[in-house]
């Protein structure tokens, strides 16, 4: 990328003016999903969901929705955390504080269409990492959920130039990120990376947001990045993509990321990659209540 | 999820339960215990918002045999000597919904969009034009003329100049007395639509339609066992070989053999698709697994692309 080009992403991102601040909650939520089930502790994450009323108010929502199956919608904070399980809880508590920095709007890319792909690769990282003992699928899911960060960045701060990237994108039936380089010159990667950094959030995950396009560039976790950009190619392709068909044939055994994460993670070469991707189906159900309980109404399938 | 006394909490995991519609009545865990049991010895994987068809399945082999609970089912499928037979008939009944004409539109989509152009770039180079097709154990020939409608379809764009064949194969007489009739009723056609009856199809009487001859002319049907290798290995030089919900049936030994024949029937750069909740675990490690939207398929790579 050029500095010209990487001048200008960082100037508009500043003055992105939707963009006030991350939501107060934010950043101890980050730091509570780092921690380890055992160490967390339900009050604490009480405390969080009660300090923000919509975020209360969804987390409820979502409690008594057909997914937990109960008689009886839980009637206090604590009733849903119990009832929804903390993962869950903190996943709705990211998903609704991104949610109020980028209010909903009429975008190029549908915040839905947007959300469920990046609840699902969340999802993904999260079930592709606990295959493999050594990964940490908390941070996993959280690199999952973050990954395509840039494209609310465009969609905020280069509405017009990436309303074309779409446009291209779907009538050429090629990936999202290949219609931006070819119509913008530069990618969400870019643009990610520069609101990641303006959030400062963990270097990790904005390794992950950098290059989950490009792992051999990847100077540092690889092998996160390589799981990313696995399973962002795996949500594409079983209906957790962009809303729209992607000509596109993958292998994922011969891609790069695989031999990175190859070798870390020698058990890779046990999984049975067709049962795995036939249980992520399973997961498309889950994302499609969850994105439908925080947004009122699920996108079209594609 | 548990709570302890230190007011510190446990995740156990909480598996979702089917869709909203079907949640209504709780899934026994025994069929997961079945779902397991099928993908071993078939590669059938019927997910969890799937368990429901897979239950059905179960319980009309249930009330066939009479027994009353699921758990009573699972001894039955696991007692010798007659468990695997029962397997069988399991299969038997949850594959059977799969037999009608365009039974996986992603399937076809992966076809037209991404591998016809694939296969007819490498092969342009060469001086036939010549597209090879199997369909290996089709039955009474839906598949078989739902590709043959999708090849015809091309015929003007990327398939111009070229020569489509399709064999079309089952071990069962009768099924292929059927197939080459080409009627089919509503049933079938539940997923054909008016573009596709219309064009290609004519109306027999109230409820049957028929394959018209130029549909028919692309295909050859024959009676094959996929088990006497001397007659599969004449099968040569296929770019595609549909085996749709035929080796759930076989044993272990004999899915290896006839997987690795479809193998060597293939040409390099050719594609091997299963049904649609189908996968060959780990039988043949020289094919690639290869994703495209909504389905996944068998590749042989080709010499181009340096990944054999």
């Amino acid at each position: 990328m050029t500095t010209s080009i990487d001048a200008k992403i960082r100037e508009r991102v500043q003055q992105i003016e939707t963009m006030p601040a991350i939501p107060a909650v934010f950043l101890p939520l980050l730091k509570l999903l780092s921690k380890s089930a055992e160490d967390v502790k339900v009050d604490e994450v009480v405390r969080l969901v009660s300090y923000d009323n919509t975020i209360a108010g969804q987390c409820l929502r979502l409690a008594g929705s057909p997914l937990f199956g109960l008689a009886q919608a839980p009637k206090s904070i604590k009733g849903a955390v119990i009832t929804l399980g903390l993962r869950r809880v903190e996943t709705i508590l990211l998903t609704c504080c991104l949610g109020q920095a980028f209010p909903a709007k009429k975008w190029a890319l549908d915040p839905a269409v947007f959300w469920r792909h990046s609840l699902g690769c969340a999802m993904v990282c999260r079930k592709f990492s606990e295959k493999l003992s050594a990964a940490d699928s908390e941070q996993a899911y959280m690199a999952g959920l973050l990954h395509d960060l840039g494209f609310m960045v465009n969609c905020l701060a280069f509405p017009k130039e990436f309303a074309t990237a779409m446009e291209t994108g779907r009538q050429q039936e090629i990936p999202l990120g290949e219609a931006e380089q070819a119509t913008m010159g530069f990618t969400h990667c870019e643009t990610g990376r520069a609101l990641a950094e303006k959030w400062k959030l963990a270097d990790d995950i904005i390794e992950v947001i950098a290059h989950h396009h490009s792992v051999e560039q990847s100077q540092k976790v690889r092998p996160l990045v390589a799981l990313v950009h696995l399973s962002d190619l795996l949500c594409r392709m079983r209906g957790l993509g962009y809303g729209y068909y992607e000509r596109h044939k993958v292998d994922l055994i011969a891609d790069p990321a695989w031999s990175v994460l190859l070798k870390d993670h020698r058990d890779l070469e046990g999984l049975d990659l067709a049962r795995f991707t036939f249980e992520l189906d399973e997961a498309v159900e889950e994302i499609e209540i969850l994105v439908a309980t925080v947004f009122g109404s699920a996108p079209a399938r594609a | 999820m548990h709570l302890e006394a230190s007011g510190k909490m446990t995740i156990v995991h909480q598996p979702v339960v089917a869709a909203p519609n079907k949640s209504a009545e709780v899934i026994d865990p025994v069929y997961r215990q079945i779902r397991d049991l099928v993908y071993k010895t078939s590669g059938i994987y019927k997910a969890e918002e799937k368990l429901y068809l897979l239950a059905d399945g179960c319980g009309r082999r249930m009330k066939q045999l009479a027994a009353r609970t699921p758990r009573e089912y699972w001894d039955r499928l696991n007692a010798a000597p007659f468990g695997d037979a029962e397997l069988r008939e399991l299969l038997n009944e949850i594959t059977i919904g799969e037999t009608c004409l365009f039974r996986s539109q992603a399937q076809l989509d992966a076809l037209r969009k991404v591998i016809l152009p694939e296969i007819v770039a490498e092969k342009s180079k060469q001086i036939t034009r010549r597209l090879r097709i199997w369909s290996a154990g089709c039955s009474t020939g839906e598949e078989s003329y739902t590709l043959a409608m999708n090849m015809l379809e091309e015929s003007e764009s990327l398939l111009k100049g070229w020569t489509v064949e399709i064999l079309a194969t089952d071990l069962n007489d009768r099924s292929v007395e059927t197939a080459k009739a080409g009627i089919y009723g509503d049933y079938a056609l539940r997923n054909t639509t008016d573009y596709y009856k219309r064009k290609y199809f004519s109306i027999l009487d109230e409820k049957k339609l028929e394959v018209r001859p130029e549909v028919k002319k692309l295909i050859r049907f024959s009676r094959l066992n996929l088990q006497d290798d001397s007659k599969t290995l004449f099968m040569k030089g296929m770019d595609l070989i549909f085996c749709c919900n035929v080796l759930i049936y076989f044993d272990a030994a004999s899915k290896t053999k006839v997987v690795n024949n479809f193998f060597t029937n293939l040409n390099f750069g050719g594609y091997f698709f299963l049904g649609t909740s189908e996968s060959l675990m780990k039988l043949n490690a020289q094919f690639h697994l290869v994703h495209f939207p909504g389905t996944i398929a068998y590749w042989k790579p080709s010499l181009s692309s340096g990944k054999l």
